[in-house]
């Protein structure tokens, strides 16, 4: 069952991957002008357009032209960046590890903050605390990344001096954008965890083992919490898209050198052929992220495989 | 349901009542704009630039919020700002509602491969990051107004057709539906007149959070220089314009920044007083 589970979900995944791949591919034929001009850039000579147009199979039917972007693909070939000058290829996978590395940060300062606080907003519903973590969670759901990246800039780099405003380097660059990155998930996993909290502790298994003696820290930490962990590996999974998006403004304010950051500047330099890259990694990225999350999710609950 | 139970709900409900007071207000202020304001948004007054707020000092006389860094009225550019943003976002979440909504129905009433595709299609949607094809789209085809609303109704309907596409799983398998089918009615009809009316409530919640976040997209791409484009102000060019000014003149940066959170904020919460509202249930 599980792994009929898990071959369904690749293969939609892979369904999805043929139709992103199907957008980018459009993508430079919506722009209006010669595709192989707009791809060139405008230093391009004639020849070299010409040349392009060859390669392309621009005089082809679309379908044709499709399958070559393709076959490019899986040669690794993503075509040349107009900006850089070099393979787009290279320069992604260049980029890349920085914003493994950011969102990794993000995950993890979102999650030691969120967990525990909506555990203890769970547990003490209704008292001062729970206020506070619900204040904590609507705020951070309304906050705009720009204006968020912005104000802790100000807070604790400009008027606390304790962090470095932008760069990409150790550890001490890394925390302001994360935290940026990550204040709406963590919004959203303390709501999920408290109501999830809330939830299982009116189950009848909980008030058995508490009637039992086992210590209460231990009920709400081994037994309950495990049982609300479900949505916040879904939500988390699922946000991972937000977090790629987000990064875009989070790591142009805090020039952080990843491919958000490169994003923006391919667009910024007319870079087509990167734009058109960027969307088909991002998007491959996030579908083997929620193929992953879905697989341990079922792994944690198998009813989900009945589905 | 009986308009007086909902009226004392409304009243009830502490969400309902700021969110919509201060909508009201925002929308208010952003249509009167035009007629308030004192200063031209766009034309820059060097001799002026930076100049602090001075709404405590000399009250409405004064630059309320200060002077940017062109020396333009802060105060005129957040409200002409709020009119455009409030105008993509209303025609955003009409079209994307209308188009998700009916997709949705469809979807969920007929089942089957038409399901299929419809759903396979806001799988496809959902796995590129809304900034990033908003992005890509805008960088393809230019930011103008239309060319904003159409890139963010593409990257918004999917929320609608997957909500109303559950909600109208659960009611079509209901008795007065199947009652409607033995009476005879189209399925249009049925559609429409039976299944419809049993979904608006959660799509009405849904419609004022979307209406938050789209405002907060389209900041988001005015700050990446892909809406709204200067010198005509939006919140999220005013933002990127005088960020470089942070440290000497920090109210021209919060002024917008502040703006857009309370607008969010006033959305989310038009939201959750909606659903306590009208789905006293759930809460």
């Amino acid at each position: 069952m599980f792994w009929k589970f898990v071959l369904r979900r690749i293969g939609q995944t892979v369904i999805v991957l043929i139709c992103v791949s199907i957008i980018a591919f459009l993508l430079i034929h919506i722009a209006p002008g010669d595709p192989a001009r707009i791809v060139l850039g405008d230093s391009a000579t004639d020849e070299m357009v010409e040349a392009y147009r060859e390669k392309l199979g621009l005089d082809q039917p679309l379908y044709v032209q499709y399958f070559k972007y393709i076959g490019g693909i899986f040669k690794g070939d993503l075509g040349t960046s107009t900006s850089y000058q070099q393979p787009v290829a290279k320069i992604i996978f260049s980029r890349f590890p920085n914003t493994i590395l950011l969102t990794l940060a993000t995950v993890l300062i979102s999650l030691v903050i969120s967990i525990p606080l909506g555990i203890i907003a769970g547990v003490h519903q209704g008292k001062a605390i729970d206020f506070f973590a619900m204040l904590f969670a609507i705020l951070g759901q309304s906050m705009s990344t720009v204006w968020l990246g912005v104000l802790n800039i100000y807070i604790f780099a400009v008027k606390l001096k304790l962090l470095p405003t932008i760069g990409t380097g150790g550890l001490e660059y890394l925390i302001l954008p994360a935290i940026t990155l990550g204040y709406p998930i963590s919004a959203q996993v303390t709501r999920l965890g408290r109501s999830g909290m809330i939830d299982v502790l009116r189950e009848d298994y909980i008030t058995a083992t508490l009637a039992k003696g086992i210590p209460s820290s231990k009920v709400y930490t081994k037994y309950a919490f495990k049982n609300a962990l479900i949505p916040i590996i879904t939500i988390v999974g699922m946000q991972l898209g937000v977090f790629l998006g987000g990064a875009v403004v989070v790591e142009t304010i805090f020039s952080w050198s990843g491919i958000g950051q490169l994003t923006n500047q391919a667009v910024g330099n007319r870079d087509y052929a990167m734009v058109q890259s960027l969307l088909l990694v991002i998007a491959a990225a996030m579908a083997i992220i929620n193929l992953l999350v879905d697989i341990i999710n079922a792994k944690i609950d198998p009813r989900i495989t009945l589905q | 349901m009986d308009k007086k139970i909902i009226l004392r709900r409304m009243r009830k409900s502490k969400f309902f009542m700021v969110g919509c007071t201060v909508v009201v207000l925002l929308v208010v202020m952003a249509i009167a704009a035009p007629y308030i304001v004192r200063f031209d948004p766009e034309a820059n007054a060097l001799a002026e630039k930076f100049i602090p707020p001075e709404g405590l000092t000399k009250g409405l006389d004064g630059h309320i919020f200060g002077t940017d860094q062109m020396g333009r009225d802060i105060f005129t550019r957040l409200l002409t700002g709020a009119g455009s943003s409030f105008i993509i976002a209303a025609c955003v979440v009409v079209i994307a509602s209308v188009i998700g909504t009916v997709l949705g129905l469809v979807s969920g009433y007929f089942g089957g491969a038409v399901d299929t595709i419809i759903m396979r299609t806001t799988e496809v949607f959902m796995s590129i990051p809304q900034i990033v094809l908003a992005i890509a789209i805008v960088a393809m085809i230019g930011s103008s107004m239309p060319n904003l609303i159409l890139v963010l109704v593409l990257t918004s309907w999917t929320s609608y057709a997957k909500l109303t596409r559950n909600n109208v799983l659960v009611i079509k398998g209901q008795e007065f539906v199947s009652a409607a089918k033995v009476l005879g009615a189209s399925k249009l009809r049925i559609i429409f007149r039976q299944v419809f009316p049993n979904v608006t409530t959660p799509l009405l919640i849904q419609i004022s959070q979307q209406f938050g976040m789209t405002i907060m997209v389209e900041a988001t791409l005015s700050f990446l220089n892909l809406g709204i484009q200067p010198p005509a102000p939006s919140w999220g060019n005013m933002i990127a314009g005088s960020r470089q000014y942070l440290t000497t003149a920090p109210w021209t940066v919060f002024a917008p920044g502040v703006a857009l959170m309370i607008t969010v904020l006033a959305f989310n919460f038009l939201g959750d007083g909606l659903r306590d509202v009208l789905d006293p249930k759930r809460t």
